[in-house]
């Protein structure tokens, strides 16, 4: 399991699929056959965002998947998907996050900060693709209550952000602004 | 023989002794609308209680001392939602919610350059432009219904804020202007009318739930408006939400429902 999920039973997230096995294979044959309009899942449900959100909802997300499905991330998704939480947290990798952390440049390559706080401007850093350097000043989802400094020597270093997506402790502040539920949320 | 004898079997635990088939994900029979009839419903309903909090709550906010704020979800700043953020509120309310109704804004000289356009978007808002007519596509990647549709300047509160803000890239808008655009999407083709009644209850909860989050952020305001049953235009004070949405359907509720029997 991942980081986190350690405790998790497995119908947490796999949750059985409605119908008997009889109907889902009578309602699979009739979609194939065209005698019916929608497939269905066999044995258990499709694990998505939502169940994922069922207990990481956060009104406050700097960046929520559903704002990936507009029409001018095209680009971003086709590369790495971040319309769907799984696509940076793959489940059973006994990691935190399961992408390489410069993943930032997919939709950031044209930033233009105004009044730049940062000793080194982010043009800068953007110019010279210094994308690991992102996640040192800016935790993704924005859920660590912290500041972000103005002299790039004080960021965390992505040594230790990579470190924290393999699994190891946070190097943000503790203090969450919304700890994940403890239970599906969507019961 | 055995083949015959497999597929007489297989006709037979499938569709003769059949128990009852499961339900279509998409329910309801009779009469459908397309995609495209109901999310004009839902942007039209959006578009009028848009208008409805950027006058009379905004704009007459303002002028009683009421702040509005990009930041306005920050403790210690006593400011509500601008309306792009209260629209913002309202897609995260649909995000939420059961219904795959997805809502964004964004225009090709936005304040916030996270909403900036690009590729079709930014195609359809040049041709909407020109004609003022919506635009629709189908996204291939995510299999999703596209409408956008025309967000025009209705308040002098819009288009002061834009003007005046520092980091606008466009200085002279004027009320009636063709600001930006909202993009809606939805993941099948068509509705049964049944399915259209759930998704303009969940736009409603948005508006709802956006309207509520404002009015539960007042209530760390150093200097509380009062809450009841009085406008900003006659004192420093805001609706409660069952007004502000009892006000909203006033104005929805009619329109939506001539819409829904021109398409019997």
């Amino acid at each position: 399991m991942n980081v986190g999920h350690g405790q998790l039973a497995c119908t947490g997230c796999h949750r059985a699929a409605p119908g008997t096995v009889r109907q889902q294979v009578q309602a699979g044959t009739r979609f194939l056959l065209g005698l019916r309009e929608t497939p269905v899942d066999f044995g258990f449900r499709k694990v998505e965002n939502g169940d994922c959100n069922a207990c990481h909802e956060r009104p406050f997300d700097r960046h929520p998947v559903f704002r990936f499905n507009e029409p001018r991330f095209a680009e971003a998704r086709k590369v790495i998907a971040p319309q769907q939480c799984v696509s940076c947290h793959r489940e059973h990798a006994g990691r935190r996050v399961t992408v390489q952390p410069e993943y930032c440049r997919h939709c950031h390559g044209e930033l233009h900060v105004k009044n730049d706080p940062l000793d080194v401007s982010h043009a800068t850093l953007v110019r010279e693709s210094l994308w690991l350097s992102c996640l040192g000043c800016h935790d993704f989802h924005g859920n660590h209550l912290m500041k972000s400094p103005t002299r790039l020597a004080d960021a965390i270093s992505s040594l230790r952000v990579g470190r924290y997506f393999q699994g190891d402790a946070s190097p943000y502040p503790r203090q969450l602004r919304m700890p994940a539920r403890q239970e599906r949320g969507d019961h | 023989m055995f083949l015959l004898s497999l597929v007489a079997m297989a006709t037979v635990y499938l569709f003769v002794t059949a128990p009852p088939p499961l339900p279509e994900a998409s329910a309801g029979g009779g009469k459908r609308l397309t995609a495209g009839e109901v999310l004009e419903i839902c942007a039209a309903e959006n578009a009028a209680v848009r208008e409805l909090y950027a006058k009379e709550v905004v704009g007459a906010g303002q002028k009683v001392g009421l702040r509005f704020d990009e930041n306005w979800e920050q403790l210690k700043i006593d400011a509500g939602p601008l309306p792009a953020l209260f629209l913002r509120e309202v897609s995260k309310s649909l995000a939420q919610g059961r219904v795959r109704l997805g809502l964004f804004l964004g225009s090709d000289n936005p304040v916030n350059k996270s909403n900036q356009f690009s590729g079709p978007q930014a195609d359809a808002l040049e041709e909407m432009r020109r004609d003022g007519e919506p635009r629709s596509f189908f996204m291939d990647d995510v299999k999703l219904y596209t409408a956008m549709f025309p967000d025009v300047a209705v308040a002098a509160a819009c288009v002061d804020c834009h003007n005046q803000h520092p980091d606008s890239p466009k200085r002279d808008w004027k009320l009636g202007d063709l600001m930006g655009a909202t993009t809606w999407t939805f993941p099948s083709n068509s509705v049964s009318v049944s399915e259209a009644l759930e998704l303009i209850a969940a736009l409603r909860n948005g508006f709802r739930d956006a309207y509520a989050h404002y009015i539960e952020k007042t209530k760390t305001f150093s200097s509380r408006p009062e809450v009841g049953k009085k406008w900003p235009s006659q004192c420093y004070c805001l609706p409660t939400t069952e007004t502000f949405m009892q006000a909203a359907e006033l104005r929805i509720s009619k329109p939506t429902l001539d819409r829904l029997l021109s398409r019997r």
